[in-house]
């Protein structure tokens, strides 16, 4: 009988698995099938896997059951992208199975890797093979052979990851196609890899490091773009200084102004917000969030004398925060402790009856979504999608009975749709995969319908719509029939690629020319943050010329990586 | 109780050879273009109207009659009579305009030479016209006060209106959007269907970019209501023939159809809904 396998060991195979998926996150990154700007498979899953760390580090228990537990705990909140939502699966399947369990036999591992796989494959709604979830399966496939200790079935398990790795591509076409094996799949060996090494007793070089040198960029992006959530922009502070004041109170003012702590809270209150207002027989402190701090120093010097006065421009702090943010990504600790943090007491306000959470990058998109009733819109989606925990907290922020989420993006439904599982609120996922699709889901919902015929409106408007999106290849390759070059334009309507080349109108164009058919009445055209009004121009007279009765509107998305996303409706 | 009289006002969009047919009075609302005030319908025509206010930067203003033009025709209809009469006024939807007010005023004064019953019809444009025009028809064939209010009541709770603007401009402007003011945060060019809730106010019935599916809509909501029932159509429309017809043709192809009446939206309805507007209202026949 072999050694079983305990809490802290257990943590090291998970760490080590995560380390080796750190060194590789690029490699498996390049393996994303679409040549878009956002292929970031091992990106994502590796922030998952490093949510997962981070917890076990936190718990540090020497309970196995304990420690798988602490392991999905992490990985369930930080999951992104369908990859890392299906990593989060399994580990959730075998955290279930092992939960009781302080050390792990072989077979106590043999049965977990199978519930992980199960668990996965019901959270998935279309499994598809040839994806992450095969090689799961595959290498958790029970050969009925005994083994000497639980290093000899890892090993085994590594080696059928690594055969149904190999296999991909001949279950999924696109992938034979591109001559790629699939991206999840290979992260999910790596990992397996490192968990190998930790039995084996044979940690490679590159040792796990909490921080692994690929990841540090890609947390420095999470973070920032965290923080960017949770803050307002400078140009937003209403009220810019804090002040602080202290009066000692003076008899003889006091005649003229008797002192009512009610009435003069009343009084302050007009000056600004984040008002505190304590007082006893001698004294009464301030603080407020004020444009005017002159007049909340007049105010209070009508009842005694200023003993102590401290004022704050609190639009410098946003500012300089927010570019330490932007240079170190250890600053999370210093910002959850600036000032304004303090003193962000949620606004109470009254519960509507439906509430939206939406995903998009770029402002333009932004206000789009906002000015058709969106309450939280997460920054993300091609570039950086959202992790279960991002989406969590929006959906926090949002007062209302019931709560639509709209991800607009395919890689972000997942997460979506565990974070809708995990949060105790009314929230329905409307699996919206593009911005177009999330606007016209929006533009379908009716403030005073039910809920369920909303829900139906919704999922009957994305239906509706056409997706086209211009990016450009971020390497050579061939795919659907077409040779495309690093840097080359390409329209894709929903997942096909129909158009390529070195221009954009061109290839817009051709895009449109595919999309547009008899039924079309609206093109929808959003720019992102490099267009130019020029090549709005041709792309308008395009349509206008050859497409009668087609109305073109066109707006600025402002989102990075994509010339222009486009609504065919 | 003697014989009943209809009374409505120009919102009603009753076309003129109707309103002398059953004899319906019509009383005036008031539109002002710049410097002009215009009694609607009376010295101006819908075609002038239309004409104007694209010449116009301004958007035109409307306003209510006021409750002494009322108690003049109230008045007017009473000393006509040699018989004891009951007047039915029949008003725009009193959440969009004061009309109402100004009648129930105007009754109350009346009250010792004529008795007015003054009703809300919670609608607006041919919606109030088509019902109108039905109460007025019974009314001649000598039905009492008893049978036309009671007529009334139903055709109010089962008749329905679709109205398909070319822009939200002229509602938000003037301030008729009601339940529908949510539509304005957006930039995207959203074409609602907009309908009319029972308290009388504009609500967006159904949202989405494109007059085809718009058109779906509408279509989709008068089959469900009415199906196979026999129905009076109305359709007004805001100097947009043609759209009135394709609207005509696209959203009532399918159902029992016993008349059909075309009409033009006027200066008052015109100037909340704008040019280009088009609606359809539903009632049934029996």
């Amino acid at each position: 009988m072999s050694e079983a396998v305990e809490g802290k060991k257990l943590a090291s195979m998970f760490e080590q698995g995560a380390a080796i998926l750190a060194k590789n996150v690029k490699t498996v990154d390049a393996l994303n099938v679409f040549p878009v700007p956002d292929g970031d498979t091992g990106t994502n899953m590796n922030l998952t896997i490093q949510s997962g760390i981070k917890e076990v580090q936190s718990a540090a228990d020497n309970h196995a059951g304990k420690v798988a537990k602490s392991f999905s705990k992490g990985l369930l909140m930080g999951a992104r992208g369908n990859s890392g939502v299906i990593l989060s699966q399994l580990f959730r399947g075998f955290a279930k199975a092992v939960e009781k369990k302080e050390t792990l036999s072989v077979r106590d591992l043999e049965q977990a890797l199978e519930e992980g796989v199960t668990t996965a494959y019901k959270a998935v709604m279309k499994p598809v093979e040839g994806t992450i979830l095969t090689v799961a399966k595959d290498a958790a496939e029970n050969d009925q052979s005994e083994h000497s200790s639980a290093a000899a079935w890892m090993s085994s398990v590594v080696k059928k990851a690594e055969a149904s790795l190999e296999k991909t591509p001949e279950l999924l076409p696109v992938l034979k196609e591109v001559g790629v094996v699939d991206s999840g799949g290979q992260g999910l060996v790596y990992i397996y890899h490192g968990m190998l090494e930790v039995l084996e007793g044979n940690i490679s070089k590159e040792k796990a490091q909490s921080q692994p040198a690929p990841s540090l960029d890609d947390l420095v992006k999470v973070e920032h773009h965290q923080n960017a959530q949770s803050h307002i922009s400078t140009e937003d502070i209403e009220f810019g200084y804090c002040t602080e004041v202290m009066v000692s109170f003076d008899e003889d003012k006091l005649k003229q102004h008797h002192f009512d702590e009610t009435t003069f809270r009343n009084e302050l209150a007009k000056f600004g917000d984040s008002l505190l207002v304590v007082s006893d027989e001698d004294l009464v402190k301030i603080h407020i969030h004020a444009e005017y701090p002159g007049d909340v120093l007049t105010t209070s010097q009508k009842y005694g004398s200023l003993v102590h006065v401290k004022i704050d421009n609190m639009r410098e702090q946003h500012r300089a925060l927010q570019q330490e943010e932007q240079t170190s990504a250890s600053h999370e600790e210093q910002t959850s402790a600036s000032h304004e943090e303090q003193h962000e007491a949620p606004a109470p306000n009254d519960e509507a009856q439906y509430g939206f959470v939406t995903v998009s990058m770029g402002e333009g998109i932004k206000a789009l979504f906002k000015g058709l009733g969106a309450n939280e819109v997460i920054a993300g989606g091609q570039t950086m999608n959202p992790s279960t925990e991002d989406i969590m907290n929006a959906i926090k922020k949002v007062n209302a009975e019931h709560i639509f989420v709209l991800p607009n993006n395919g890689n972000i439904v997942m997460a979506a749709e565990q974070a809708a599982d995990v949060s105790d609120k009314h929230v329905e996922v409307i699996p919206t995969k593009s911005v177009p699709e999330g606007l016209s889901a929006m533009i379908a919902f009716h403030d005073q319908a039910g809920f369920e015929e909303n829900k139906q409106a919704m999922q009957a408007a994305r239906q509706e719509v056409k997706t086209g999106q211009v990016t450009y290849a971020v390497r050579d390759t061939s795919i659907d029939g077409m040779d495309i070059a690093k840097g080359d334009y390409m329209g894709i309507w929903d997942k096909d690629i129909v158009a390529s080349g070195k221009n954009v109108e061109e290839v817009t164009t051709q895009l449109l020319e595919n999309m547009v058919d008899e039924t079309t009445e609206i093109v929808t055209l959003i720019r992102g943050e490099n267009g130019q009004t020029s090549t709005d121009n041709v792309i308008v007279n395009y349509v206008e010329k050859n497409f009668e009765d087609v109305e073109v509107e066109v707006h600025e998305g402002g989102q990075p990586l994509y010339s222009y996303i486009i609504a065919v409706e | 109780m003697g014989r009943v009289k209809i009374v409505t006002d120009s919102t009603a969009d009753i076309p003129k050879d109707l309103v002398k047919k059953y004899d319906i009075t019509v009383v005036p609302l008031k539109v002002a273009i710049g410097n002009e005030t215009f009694q609607d319908g009376v010295n101006l025509t819908t075609e002038a109207f239309y004409q104007k206010i694209e010449s116009s930067e301004e958007l035109p203003s409307t306003s209510q009659p006021t409750p002494y033009e009322f108690e003049t025709v109230y008045r007017r209809i009473a000393e006509n009579e040699a018989d004891e009469v009951t007047i039915l006024s029949i008003h725009l939807s009193s959440q969009l305009s004061g009309t109402m007010q100004s009648a129930t005023l105007a009754a109350e004064e009346v009250k010792d030479a004529v008795h007015v019953d003054v009703v809300d019809s919670k609608r607006a444009s041919y919606a109030i016209g088509i019902i109108v025009v039905e109460i007025a028809k019974l009314a001649q064939d000598g039905a009492d006060v008893k049978a036309c209010k009671e007529r009334l009541n139903t055709l109010l709770e089962e008749t329905k209106v679709y109205f398909l603007v070319n822009t939200l401009e002229y509602l938000q402007k003037n301030g008729r959007i009601g339940k529908a003011s949510a539509l304005f945060g957006t930039l995207l060019k959203v074409k609602p269907v907009l309908s009319l809730s029972e308290d009388g106010q504009v609500y967006p019935y159904f949202k989405a970019r494109g007059r085809k599916k718009a058109l779906a809509a509408i279509r989709e909501a008068v089959n469900e209501q009415y199906g196979s029932k026999p129905v009076h159509i109305g359709i007004c429309h805001a100097n947009a023939l043609e759209s009135g017809e394709e609207l005509l043709e696209k959203t009532t192809s399918s159902l029992q159809v016993e008349s059909t009446t075309i009409t033009e939206i006027g200066a008052v309805i015109g100037s909340h809904v704008g040019p280009e507007s088009v609606a359809v209202t539903v009632m049934p026949a029996k």
